[in-house]
């Protein structure tokens, strides 16, 4: 019996393949209709009492599992299943209209808890406790609606006397909830046999000593205490347990197939006259226990497996996060610190453990003050004493955890420092672009009225050379003439030391790698250059000659050019704005080249390009280029443009010789 | 040959004007260019004196001027005037060859000073160059012997020795000697042995060549 139980379930793995087609139907109809007779076959050879009734009905279970798996639809081969067996295996001494009558009866209440349970079943009636209480529940109510109706039909067809109503439908209900409970969870567990036996090749000795307590316990307590006590028969739930505690649903539902096959055949080999409804009830407490026992267990199991995973990602999370994360009690005393809390604060990693380590507010000196949660700026302590910027966002833990805070630091000591060095060069660079805008200034000024101020000295001269004849009357005038003439060289000498005095200003030369230069001054620029949706493709090789000079200077010129072709692009669509930054090195010249896809400069503009106060821009000064072009030259370099051959705009190219600047001209 | 005058090319018209009128009252005769480019078109070989050039100007500047005369083998003396502070420039306009360079506002007794100087250096040029030519012409009309009689004189031989040098009597060596003296119209032996002098460092001599062509000062 076990063996040919073994085949239907076998059967009942075929027809799960996801594809349903039409052979594997047809295959999967044949062989459930084989099984149900096949079963009802071995029952009915053996009955124990009239119309079939045995404590277990496994074709009830091969039924609703059919009926589950492939949807109420296949209702009507059930039909035909029951028809058949109670015509040509059992020959039920009735009429055919209460037969058919009695088969439709039983496959419609089950189509309908295969309704039920496809919708609100779950997935798994062996791992979920949810699904596997739902299943039992239907199964009862189910089975007792069944199983009235089926003696129903019995009773007024005149097949059963009134008076065993009662008893043929309990036996009948019993049987059936002991089919389904044992047989359906098995049977749509199938198809994954192979993940739910892996895990018995691990316990391979506890799995073999489990097979002797399941094949040992059925004839030991049935030899011992005879089966006619069925309160000798408790003993059998033990390897139950002991199976469900250690491999869930599926292993005990297994153990109670094992376990009750054994006990059906003892019983009918002994003819022991033990009481049918108690060994029914029985079998019915051993399933129920089993499936929700198991069930509750495998869940136990996931959520403790999830649990420790989670827990262990935690650990990973805080162990490779690059803040400090620290938890504390509601007094502030620490409980928890990740390794680069305890490196940030120069705990020992012992300190928690043994109640030495500094309080949260000792660390975070001010924190408690802002309230239990937020986010903000503090000095944070060392142990050593020293502070440090402690970016900290804090919150208050509720239950289930212990109440208290957990704080998220971040030290914002490198990050200060950067901003630091950031507005310092930016200041740096500001005050050089204003003192180099003051000495173009003053230096186109000192060019423009010296112009006036030579003519204005030789006509002095010249007046002093005609006056000479009629001075002789008045020795003042030539001398007057002369104090003028002084006067006006005065104002030229002022002029120039003004512009020698700007010209003068600025930082010393040093050696500049050109690539660290443009790396400095794409930074600054990046923002705006992603504002204005500009691509810059720069080709600056890294092996290029340390140039002498003034960085910061330099950096003006760049910073010129660059922020030049950028406006230049703005009437350019978004997607055609480039700009090309290029250096090479040739003959001891360094050149340093800024293309852009821009309208480039018109003919006209050609000429003055380079002069000061010249501009096409609105609000522009016009002292850029001027500005940039004296930087070049006072360092013995040039500025010059043409039209770009890569981009077709403008390019302007600024060249330095390499090694020792030539002094600049004063 | 025309007088000696200071040729001024400056964009700025007061300091033209300025300039001028001052070297006016100071003797000397100015001419004003507003550009280098005018300058050039209307340069002639035979100008004497000297040009005072401003050297920042739109388009050609003064050190363009400078180099293009020298290109075309102008002999003339530059003197650029440049802003205070270019000395970087005002070397580099050296070095190509400008005669000197003044800063503005210029001071009229230096400015005066180096104009003269200026002149005087195109006067010598000049004068050198006339004579080098008045000699190449004049030792043309010598023949082979009286040309080598020349030469020897001018190196401090007596007759007897050139006598012996081209194999040939004292006597002969008179005749030739007189011949020449008169071929040059020499009123002195001096002046005969200054050409003869002019005659060696002349490179590559060419032999009883009529007319050697005077170097030409245009381009």
């Amino acid at each position: 019996m076990k063996d040919r139980l073994r085949s239907d379930k076998a059967a009942g793995l075929q027809p799960m393949p996801s594809h349903h087609s039409l052979t594997a139907d047809g295959a999967l109809a044949l062989a459930y209709l084989l099984g149900y007779l096949l079963i009802e076959a071995i029952s009915f050879a053996q009955p124990i009492v009239k119309f079939g009734v045995t404590p277990l009905n496994p074709q009830t279970g091969l039924t609703l599992a059919l009926l589950v798996a492939r949807g109420p639809r296949w209702m009507p081969l059930s039909v035909l299943a029951a028809f058949a067996s109670e015509v040509l295996v059992r020959q039920t001494p009735a009429p055919l209209v209460e037969l058919v009558a009695s088969a439709v009866w039983i496959s419609v209440c089950y189509a309908c808890l295969a309704a039920f349970l496809r919708t609100y079943g779950g997935d798994d009636y062996l791992t979920s406790l949810r699904s596997s209480i739902r299943l039992a529940v239907g199964v009862i109510l189910t089975g007792l609606v069944a199983a009235l109706g089926y003696a129903g039909f019995l009773v007024l067809g005149d097949s059963l006397p009134v008076e065993s109503f009662w008893a043929s439908a309990e036996r009948y209900w019993v049987g059936d909830i002991n089919g389904m409970l044992l047989l359906t969870p098995l049977l749509l567990a199938a198809p994954r046999w192979r993940t739910l036996v892996a895990p018995l090749r691990e316990r391979r000795w506890e799995v073999l000593a489990q097979l002797a307590a399941v094949s040992l316990s059925v004839p030991l307590v049935g030899g011992i205490a005879g089966i006619e006590q069925v309160r000798f028969l408790y003993p059998l739930f033990v390897p139950i347990i002991w199976i469900a505690v250690r491999w869930g649903a599926t292993g005990a539902m297994l153990a109670l197939l094992a376990i009750q096959i054994g006990l059906i055949a003892q019983v009918q080999q002994s003819q022991l006259p033990v009481r049918f409804i108690d060994l029914q009830f029985l079998m019915l407490t051993m399933n129920l226990t089993g499936l929700l026992l198991g069930a509750a267990v495998t869940e136990r199991a996931k959520a403790l497996s999830e649990l420790a995973t989670r827990a262990s990602e935690l650990r990973a999370l805080l162990a490779v996060a690059p803040d400090a994360v620290l938890t504390a009690d509601t007094a502030g005393r620490l409980r928890s610190a990740n390794d680069f809390a305890r490196a940030l604060f120069g705990m020992p990693v012992a300190a928690i453990n043994n109640g030495t380590a500094p309080t949260l507010h000792a660390l975070l000196p001010g924190m408690e003050l802002l309230g239990s949660e937020g986010r903000a700026t503090f000095a944070g302590r060392r142990s050593d004493g020293s502070s440090f910027p402690a970016e900290v966002a804090w919150v208050q833990l509720v239950a289930p955890s212990p109440a208290g805070t957990l704080a998220i630091v971040r030290d914002a000591t490198t990050r200060r420092l950067a901003e630091t060095q950031a507005r310092e060069r930016e200041t740096l660079v500001a005050r050089t672009m204003r003192f180099a805008v003051a000495g173009e200034l003053a230096s186109s000024l000192a060019h423009e009225l010296n112009q006036p101020i030579t003519a204005l000295v030789s006509y002095l001269r010249a007046s002093q050379i005609l006056a000479a004849p009629v001075a002789a009357g008045e020795p003042r005038l030539g001398e007057t003439l002369g104090k003028a003439a002084r006067e006006a060289n005065r104002a030229a000498d002022m002029l120039i030391r003004l512009r020698d005095f700007y010209q003068g200003g600025g930082g010393t030369p040093s050696e500049v790698s050109i690539a660290t230069l443009l790396r400095g001054v794409m930074e600054s620029l990046g923002d705006r250059l992603r504002a204005s949706q500009v691509k810059v493709t720069e080709s600056v090789p890294e092996e290029l000659p340390m140039i002498q000079t003034d960085p910061t200077r330099l950096e003006i010129v760049l910073y010129n050019l660059l922020s030049n072709a950028t406006d230049a692009l703005s009437d350019t669509p978004p997607g055609g704005r480039h700009i090309a930054l290029s250096a090479t090195c040739n003959d001891g010249i360094l050149s340093l080249a800024v293309d852009d896809s821009g309208p480039g400069v018109p003919p006209e503009g050609l000429p003055l390009l380079f002069e000061p106060f010249n501009t096409s821009k609105p609000d522009g000064m016009g002292l850029g280029l001027a500005i940039s072009r004296s930087l070049l030259k006072a360092q013995g370099g040039d500025l010059s443009y043409r039209r770009s051959v890569r981009l077709g705009g403008a390019s302007f190219v600024a060249t330095l010789p390499v090694g020792p600047a030539h002094s600049p001209s004063t | 040959m025309t007088k000696p005058t200071v040729f001024l090319v400056d964009d700025d018209a007061s300091i033209r004007d300025a300039l001028s009128l001052l070297l006016s009252l100071k003797g000397m005769r100015a001419q004003v260019f507003t550009s280098a480019e005018a300058f050039l078109e209307t340069y002639q070989p035979d100008w004497r004196g000297c040009l005072l050039t401003d050297l920042r100007m739109p388009g050609m500047s003064g050190l363009d001027l400078n180099q293009s005369l020298r290109q075309r083998g102008v002999s003339l003396p530059v003197i650029l005037l440049t802003a205070h502070g270019d000395v970087a420039t005002a070397r580099a306009a050296l070095k190509s060859g400008a005669f000197d360079f003044l800063e503005k506002p210029v001071n009229d007794e230096l400015l005066m000073d180096v104009l003269t100087h200026a002149v005087e250096r195109d006067a010598q040029i000049h004068r050198a160059t006339t004579q080098r030519s008045e000699t190449l012409e004049k030792t043309g009309r010598l023949t082979q012997r009286e040309r080598e009689v020349l030469v020897l004189l001018s190196r401090g031989l007596q007759n007897r020795e050139i006598a012996a040098e081209l194999q040939i009597s004292p006597r002969t060596v008179e005749v030739y000697k007189a011949r020449m003296m008169e071929k040059l119209d020499c009123r002195s032996l001096a002046d005969a042995v200054r050409m003869g002098l002019a005659l060696e460092q002349e490179p590559a001599a060419g032999e009883n060549e009529p007319d050697r062509p005077v170097p030409r000062l245009d381009a």
